[in-house]
Parts: structure tokens; sequence; C-alpha cells
């Protein structure tokens, strides 16, 4: 699980300061991959299963519907990158910025995945996004 | 819409397994134990001298007070110029000064069970305190003829030494052979004395060195040049030595001894391993972090495992070793000291030491682990280091400069030197266990994973 993390997040490079490598790989990885797995899967579940099918809503099923979740699930996980960063009080330096960008790209990358996964299951919402 | 019961039900696999995530994020302090060591390699250095520091326990236990402090004051002629008859003016000697706070000291500490004091003449003989310290106060009565420094040292072994024991000799230790044949043959007298059959494995000899003003009768040790009365104008050197087993001597430095101002010698004591970690924040070079298992644990409190992902010429890596060094003998923690006598040694890497510093304000100050540290020797590295690599920090144990500059071959002229003063000391030397080290503090160098 923790290689997976750090494979995924060692993508854009190794973290900085070095002196913060043990912390980045050991804690703030694992920590903010599972949350954004989490966080990803959530709006999807509430977009899908509860806006358009739970609730029936009708008119909460168009491309930009679905683009407006996107948006909402990248902004909070790139506040999770820095929230976690922050809770492990490493040194403050640029990379906890790119890292919580990286993490609201892959965050989307995410919701994607889970858009897929359950848009079948969704009854107003099937067809979207596309 | 449908009813909010069958809304619930369909949420609950949601819900469940958003509960099941999140007790999965880590945090420091469930890190499990990983990763590997260089141990062989790193004994392998160490084992040059297996009784040193690393057979020792890391860190001083609470020692238990030792049994029993013998003091013995050398009362022969040559001393009285040490202890005056009390001026007309009420002055004394430093001399008188320092060994009347020294003998109330002793006989004040908590640090020993019981305190014996002895007027050394021709043989120890057993006083109390109070008549001790007059006899330092108020000068000697009847001085004593010359008393030969081995037969001393021979009574002490033979009749005082023992566990948890010191004996501290408080003395000119001008030592003068009946002929002058003998005067190459010190070093080996001081030897056969201490270590008549090599039976005292632990014998350990902490000598402190002091000067004092002088007003009396100088003896020198060579008889022949005849004595100088109404001496001297210049101070005259005398010695405490501590003698006894090794753990004995050091608790006894460290409880009575610690004026730094003394020169000192130490033969045979054994120290515990200093305090000491790696340093990731301080004055930290280069591309390299803790490599050590659980490094993200806030808990830990020293690092050993320096993990380089790069280094070059031009981008060396650079880190600090932080030491507490506070319970060595201040003989030891002096910069100029470490500078000169501490040493990396290591296997397959060019790391290097460039600097050893002592703590400023700042870094005792700094919320920083820096701030436990008295000392920081800071290494420097190059490349990155094949595999896992051990890398040993070494304080060499080097006689001080001062034995030599105090030591004469002829002391006629009074001076503050003494009479073969570092054939004496090497006769110490060869009578205790070698030490060549002080301390050896094992780290490993690894590449980055």
């Amino acid at each position: 699980m923790k290689a997976f993390f750090r494979f995924l997040y060692e993508i854009i490079g190794n973290p900085q300061p070095p002196a913060d490598t043990p912390v980045y790989r050991d804690v703030v990885f694992p920590n903010i991959g599972l949350l954004n797995i989490g966080l990803s899967l959530g709006l999807a579940v509430i977009f899908y299963l509860l806006i358009n099918r739970a609730m029936g809503v009708a008119t909460f099923n168009k491309g930009r519907h679905w683009g407006l979740f996107l948006g909402l699930n990248a902004l909070l996980a790139f506040g999770i990158g820095i929230w976690q960063a922050h809770s492990q009080q490493v040194a403050d330096h640029s990379y906890i910025y790119w890292l919580a960008t990286w993490n609201a790209i892959l965050s989307m990358a995410w919701f994607f995945i889970f858009s897929l996964l359950l848009r079948k299951a969704s009854t107003n919402a099937s067809t979207t996004p596309f | 819409m449908r009813y909010p019961t069958s809304l619930s039900s369909r949420l609950l696999p949601a819900l469940g397994l958003a509960l099941l995530l999140l007790p999965g994020c880590y945090s420091r302090s469930d890190m499990k134990e990983e990763g590997g060591k260089a141990g062989t390699m790193t004994d392998a250095i160490l084992s040059d001298n297996p009784n040193t520091s690393s057979a020792t326990p890391e860190m001083a236990a609470t020692d238990q007070p030792l049994q029993r402090v013998n003091v013995l004051l050398e009362v022969s002629g040559s001393m009285e110029g040490f202890m005056p008859k009390t001026a007309a003016d009420g002055g004394n000697t430093q001399f008188q000064q320092r060994v009347a706070q020294f003998l109330s000291d002793v006989n004040r500490t908590a640090a020993a069970k019981q305190k014996s004091f002895f007027l050394l003449k021709e043989k120890p003989y057993a006083e109390s305190y109070g008549n001790l310290s007059t006899t330092v106060r108020a000068g000697i009565r009847q001085p004593a003829k010359s008393t030969e420094l081995p037969a001393v040292l021979d009574t002490l072994m033979t009749r005082y030494y023992q566990p948890g024991t010191v004996n501290v000799l408080i003395s000119d230790f001008i030592y003068s052979p009946k002929n002058a044949g003998a005067i190459p043959y010190i070093k080996t007298d001081i030897t056969d004395a201490l270590q008549r059959n090599g039976a005292q494995a632990d014998l350990a000899v902490s000598v402190y060195g002091f000067t004092s003003d002088f007003r009396g009768t100088y003896y020198p040790a060579l008889v022949a040049t005849g004595k100088k009365t109404n001496c001297c104008d210049t101070d005259i050197p005398y010695y405490y030595w501590v003698i006894g087993p090794s753990d004995a001597v050091r608790q006894f430095d460290a409880a009575l001894l610690t004026d730094e101002t003394a020169r000192q010698a130490h033969f045979g004591v054994v120290y515990p391993r200093p305090v000491y970690s790696v340093l990731d924040k301080f004055e930290n070079k280069g591309s390299w972090y803790y490599g050590d298992a659980g490094a993200s644990k806030r808990a830990a409190d020293s690092y050993r495992v320096v993990a380089v992902s790069e280094a070059s010429a031009q981008q060396p890596v650079e880190f600090v070793v932080g030491l507490d060094l506070q319970n060595l003998p201040a003989q030891y923690r002096e910069l100029a000291y470490l500078q000169q006598n501490l040493q990396v040694q290591t296997v397959d890497t060019d790391a290097k030491l460039t600097g050893v510093t002592a703590a400023t304000a700042q870094t005792k100050g700094s919320s920083g682990p820096q701030s436990r540290f008295t000392h920081f020797a800071k290494i420097r590295l190059t490349k990155v280091p094949p595999a896992s690599r051990p890398l040993v920090l070494k304080l060499q144990n080097q006689r001080s400069a001062w034995v030599a500059q105090w030591t004469t071959k002829n002391d006629a002229v009074p001076a503050a030197k003494t009479f073969a003063l570092s054939s004496l000391l090497d006769g110490l030397q060869a009578s205790v266990g070698a030490r060549p080290t002080v301390f050896e503090l094992p780290l490993t160098l690894q590449p980055a994973r």
C-alpha cells in the first residue's frame, strides 16, 4: 500500500526538502492517497446514487453539473494535501503546493474512474458525462 | 420520490466503505519496524578494541555511591613549602586553599559512603578529617623523610585497592630514586608497583595537575644539586592521582573533580558512550534523509542512519552529528582537543569530518533537537555509498600537551615543572588497559531506496 502511494506521489519527483522524505513516504502519501480515494468515491456516490437516483432530482444530471462536482472534488483534494502535510509539521516548502496540486489532479482521475463505474447504477445520470 | 427508508438502505454500502477507508490513514505513531542494518561491518570497525565504549552502556546508569574514598596527603619535607605555617599577614598558598576545599568536598560528598583520610609518611597513617585539614592549613608539624613513590603505590595497591574504592594521592610527585642509575627505569618502577601480577585488569588512574605558590625549602629530585631554602618565586606543581577501578575513578572524577582549569590526564578510565544523533534540520546540505526504521516517528530521539539520494562534488551531502559530551572529563570536551582528535573511520565511502563546533546560545535555545547536544561534528561526502556502509566517529585518546610542557629532566632550578613527569605517566599508561579511543559512535551510510 505504502509502496503504491509512494510510486503515485513521487511521479512529480522526490519530496522536498530531502530531510522530510521519511515523513512524506511513511505518513503523508498514504494519508492523502486514502483520503483522496474516499473523497472521490464519496462525491461520485452523492452525484450518481444520491442526487440522481435516491432523491430523483431530474435537473442535476448535465455535463456541467458533473463538472461542478469534478471541480469541487479537485478543490477539496488540494485542501486535503495542504492540511495533511501541515498536520505532520513538515518544513515549509513550495513542494507542499506542488504535492497538493498533484493530489487535485489525481482526485479528478479517481472521480472520473468512479464515474465510469457508478453511472450505470444511476437512473437519471447514466449517460453523464458521456 | 422514493421513501427515505429505501434511501438509507441504498446509501449504507457507500457509507460503510467510507468508514472502512478512514481508519486506513497512517500516523507517525503506528509505523512498523523495517529496514536493514550495516551491523556486521560496523562490528568489524569497532572490534579493534572490544573493551572500549562499544561494550559499555549507552547512558550512564544511575550510579551507586562509591564504597569508600581514601585521601592520602603526602607530608614529606618537600611538601612543607605548600603548607607553610600561617604567615604574619594571614596569607596562605593556593595549595592550602584548594586542598582544604577539596578535603571538605570529599568529607561532605554523598557520592561515597565512607571517607578516610591519611597522612602519608613512610606509610599511610589514618587521621581524622579535622586533623588532616588542620595540617593543610597550619602546616606540617613533623615532616616525614622522603617517601618513595613506588613503595607508596605498592602499599596502595596491596592494601587499599578495592572494588568501589578510590584512592586520592595528593603530592608533588617529585620522585627521586635513591641512585641516579634508577632514573631511566622510573616508568618500569611505576608499572611494577601498580601491577605486581597484572591482577588489576580494570585499574584506572586520573591525574590532575595544579600549580601553587611555595614558601619553604625545595628538594629537587636530583639530590646532588642540593636543596633550595627560601623557595620560590615561581609556582610549583602538585598533583592529585585518583587511583582505583575504572568505574569508581570515573564516578569520583565526575562528582568531585569537575574543575575545568585543572590540567588532566586519564589512564584506563572507560566512559559510557555519549548520547548522539544525526540531525536532519541543522546545517544540513544536499539530498539525504534519516534512513532509520520508523524515522518518521516523532518519539524517536536518536538517528543513526543516513540515506543519501544524490551526492556529487558540486552538490555534496553534509550532515551534522550532535554529541552530548557533558559526562566526559573537561579534557575531552575541550573544542581544540576534539578538533584534533575526533576522527571518522569508514569503508567504501569518501565521508570526511569537516569540522567540530561547540554548542552556542543559539543552538541551546533552539526548539529543535540540536538543543540537547554540547558539540556538533559535521561530515561531508561527495559520493553515494554503494550499499549500506558503516561510519564510525572516534575520539582518539591522546595525552595532552601540558604533560610535555610540565616535564623537566633537571629540576635543580625550581620551576613549574616536575622531574620526569612524562616517565611517571608512561608508567601509568603501561599499567592500565590500553584505551586508544575515548568513545566510538557507529553510524550507517546507505543509498536512498
